[in-house]
């Protein structure tokens, strides 16, 4: 059980970034965003764009091919990209929502339409193939208790930082209080002066940011497929259910809970032989957590029946 | 006179979309039709059975995929058949029809055990329980390889079911040039669509279909009329979800296989596509909008067939499920009533 536990940490941190950005989204624009998963793969996709060789046995379509550009650049750029989309998003189709008043069923349908539309544009664009990052393979090696190779360590620091420094940004900055402040009112916030429309579309390309984060990591340890942010995407809504959805802090937790326990369960003793069904676990562990304290653990008690 | 209008609208759609085939393919346009009508016919009852629950009711299920498949496996494992790796085939099975209502009964039973602790969750909260249990349900079974054949899926089921079919029927398909299994498929489709409309038009303007609208406008009023609202949703739920079943049956029928890789998620948006475009609500609204929706799909893969000229197969395939995508979002924003529903039908946002 031991030498999973290495693995659950690190999925249990690409899970909780992308847990942090669902659950802001959520928080400041009530948007149950399917599309979510989508935006996480979209950083993957980016990244194995820029940075791999224009030579190299990735199939692009037709005229476009990879750039070659260096890994660190790569990951750089297809951040951005992710933040310029969340943007796009909300300028183009969400806040002309909010301003018809479209009745937040009606956006949820339109966020499956979106991700229906995203992940088969991706599995044009970059083919059903599987695809990697042009990394150098490593040698797993022992940290405290944990088998990891030294870019998986890597990725659970860099994991760590960045959410640290996010939780500084929205404990602190001038933004973040103003972000908390449309979570809990949108209506007080906007009579206390706060640009909410600004505020929003600031969560978009925040919220966008991380998941592109989680895609780069996720791509990384495993590799970049057209469809890996659906696969992701229920473990994502089970870790920001089970801590919270609307909480930062409470999402963080509770996806790294799902990760560790996803991997964990794996060396269970019912679970010889049955590793492909793991995910159902956190999936019934999200269904569980929602019928006995739909809050989750962190979360504020609101009406949710 | 506004309905009728709708009706000829919605029939002449139909009437161009059909003769779009006839006119698009050369080579056995016929077969194309008998095949779209098929998958239309069976996608037709699963969007009636979601219709239940969220034109109805308004339960956000987005688990409907599994509704289908525990009502086929249910009823092909009952069956005559060969499941798993080695595709033993298994002699001994139940009679068909006591097998199909064992599968709607699964599916019901299902539907209530989801339903039964979920149906008090907000909107948006069913709407991820219910795809949360129909991926639990899909990973048990692709598991599950001794009961349900895994990865590997069920076959040689399906000679019970074309047993069944009438002798004309052959004649029939033999002038058409058709494939009289997929014709019988087809024509018991449809004969259920036909039923199931006839008893649902009853159904909605009896006591239970006006309480089940009115737990959807407003749930508390119902409670305080000293009706039971959960019990209502949860019948509901059942009743949609058999149908449901009853539509997995056939898909499995239609394809000859069974496959767990059937009912993903996407098969859920599939089906509120069709919904959606036939109109939240209508009991008619589902057969115009399956047999639109299966048109606009199949001419849609000939579409990028001729604009993508080195796209692979899954590639082209892309191109269809990526217009499904568009299609959902320009008939929320655009006209999210669909073809038949009406506006004021609508339940758009969570009370």
């Amino acid at each position: 059980m031991l030498d999973q536990l290495g693995n659950g940490l690190l999925l249990g941190i690409i899970i909780s970034v992308a847990s942090v950005a669902l659950s802001l989204l959520y928080g400041v624009t009530r948007i149950v965003n399917f599309a979510h998963g989508e935006i996480i793969a979209l950083g993957a996709i980016m990244a194995s764009f820029f940075s791999n060789l224009p030579t190299s046995r990735y199939i692009f379509f037709e005229s476009t091919s990879p750039l070659g550009l260096s890994f660190e650049l790569s990951l750089v750029l297809s951040v951005i990209i992710c933040g310029t989309f969340g943007a796009g998003l909300e300028l183009l189709v969400f806040r002309p929502l909010r301003k018809n008043n479209f009745g937040n069923i009606a956006v949820l349908v339109i966020t499956i339409g979106i991700s229906i539309f995203l992940r088969h544009l991706y599995l044009i664009f970059a083919s059903s193939k599987p695809q990697d990052y042009p990394l150098d393979l490593q040698r797993r090696e022992q940290y405290f208790l944990f088998d990891l190779t030294p870019r998986d360590a890597k990725i659970i620091v860099y994991g760590i930082l960045i959410m640290i420094i996010f939780g500084l940004f929205i404990s602190f900055t001038s933004i973040g209080k103003q972000m908390r402040a449309v979570r809990d009112s949108n209506e007080l916030a906007n009579i206390t002066g706060i640009n909410s429309d600004k505020i929003i579309l600031y969560t978009w390309i925040l919220s966008s940011m991380l998941a592109g984060t989680a895609g780069i990591f996720q791509g990384m340890i495993n590799d970049v497929r057209w469809n890996m942010g659906f696969l992701i995407l229920l473990l994502v809504f089970a870790g920001t259910v089970l801590g919270g959805i609307g909480t930062s802090f409470g999402a963080m937790i509770g996806g790294f809970i799902i990760g560790i326990v996803v991997q964990v369960s794996v060396a269970l003793p019912f679970m010889e032989g049955h590793s492909e069904a793991k995910n159902a676990i956190a999936l019934a562990i999200m269904i569980v957590i929602l019928l006995i304290r739909p809050q989750g653990i962190f979360g504020k008690k609101e009406r949710i029946s | 006179m506004k309905v009728s209008r709708k009706n000829i609208i919605g029939l002449s759609l139909i009437v161009f979309s059909i003769l779009s085939i006839y006119l698009l393919n050369d080579e056995g346009p016929t077969r194309i039709l008998v095949n779209l009508l098929a998958f239309a016919g069976i996608y037709a009852i699963s969007a009636i059975g979601l219709n239940i629950h969220f034109g109805w009711t308004g339960l956000i299920n987005f688990g409907h995929a599994a509704f289908m498949g525990v009502g086929a496996y249910t009823t092909i494992l009952l069956i005559p058949h060969a499941a798993g790796r080695e595709g033993s085939i298994n002699e001994d099975g139940l009679p068909l029809f006591v097998a199909i209502i064992l599968g709607l009964l699964a599916s019901a039973i299902f539907g209530l055990i989801i339903g039964l602790p979920a149906i008090r969750l907000r909107g948006d909260y069913l709407a991820i329980v219910t795809i949360a249990s129909s991926e639990i349900f899909r990973l048990v079974v692709r598991d599950q390889e001794d009961l349900t054949g895994g990865v590997y899926g069920v076959i040689s089921f399906s000679d019970v079911f074309q047993e069944i079919r009438p002798k004309f029927l052959e004649e029939l398909a033999l002038r058409l040039d058709v494939s009289v299994g997929q014709l019988w498929v087809a024509s018991f489709s449809w004969i259920v669509v036909i039923l199931l409309i006839c008893i649902l038009k009853r159904l909605q303007n009896s006591p239970w279909g006006r309480a089940l609208r009115a737990v959807r406008e407003d749930e508390d009023a119902v409670r305080a009329l000293g009706k039971n609202a959960v019990w209502l949703k949860l019948q509901s739920f059942m009743l949609g979800a058999s149908i449901a079943g009853l539509s997995g049956i056939l898909l499995a029928f239609n394809y000859g296989t069974l496959q767990v890789e059937m009912f993903v998620p996407l098969l859920t948006f599939y089906i509120w596509a069709i919904m959606i475009l036939g109109g939240v609500g209508s009991i008619s609204g589902p057969i115009f909008g399956s047999i639109l929706f299966w048109a606009f799909i199949s001419e849609t893969d000939q579409l990028a067939s001729i604009i993508f000229e080195n796209a692979d197969g899954q590639q082209i395939a892309g191109v269809r499920f990526m217009l499904v995508g568009v299609l959902i979002i320009a008939l929320m924003i655009l006209r999210p009533s669909g073809i038949m529903g009406k506006k004021e039908e609508l339940l758009l946002d969570v009370k």
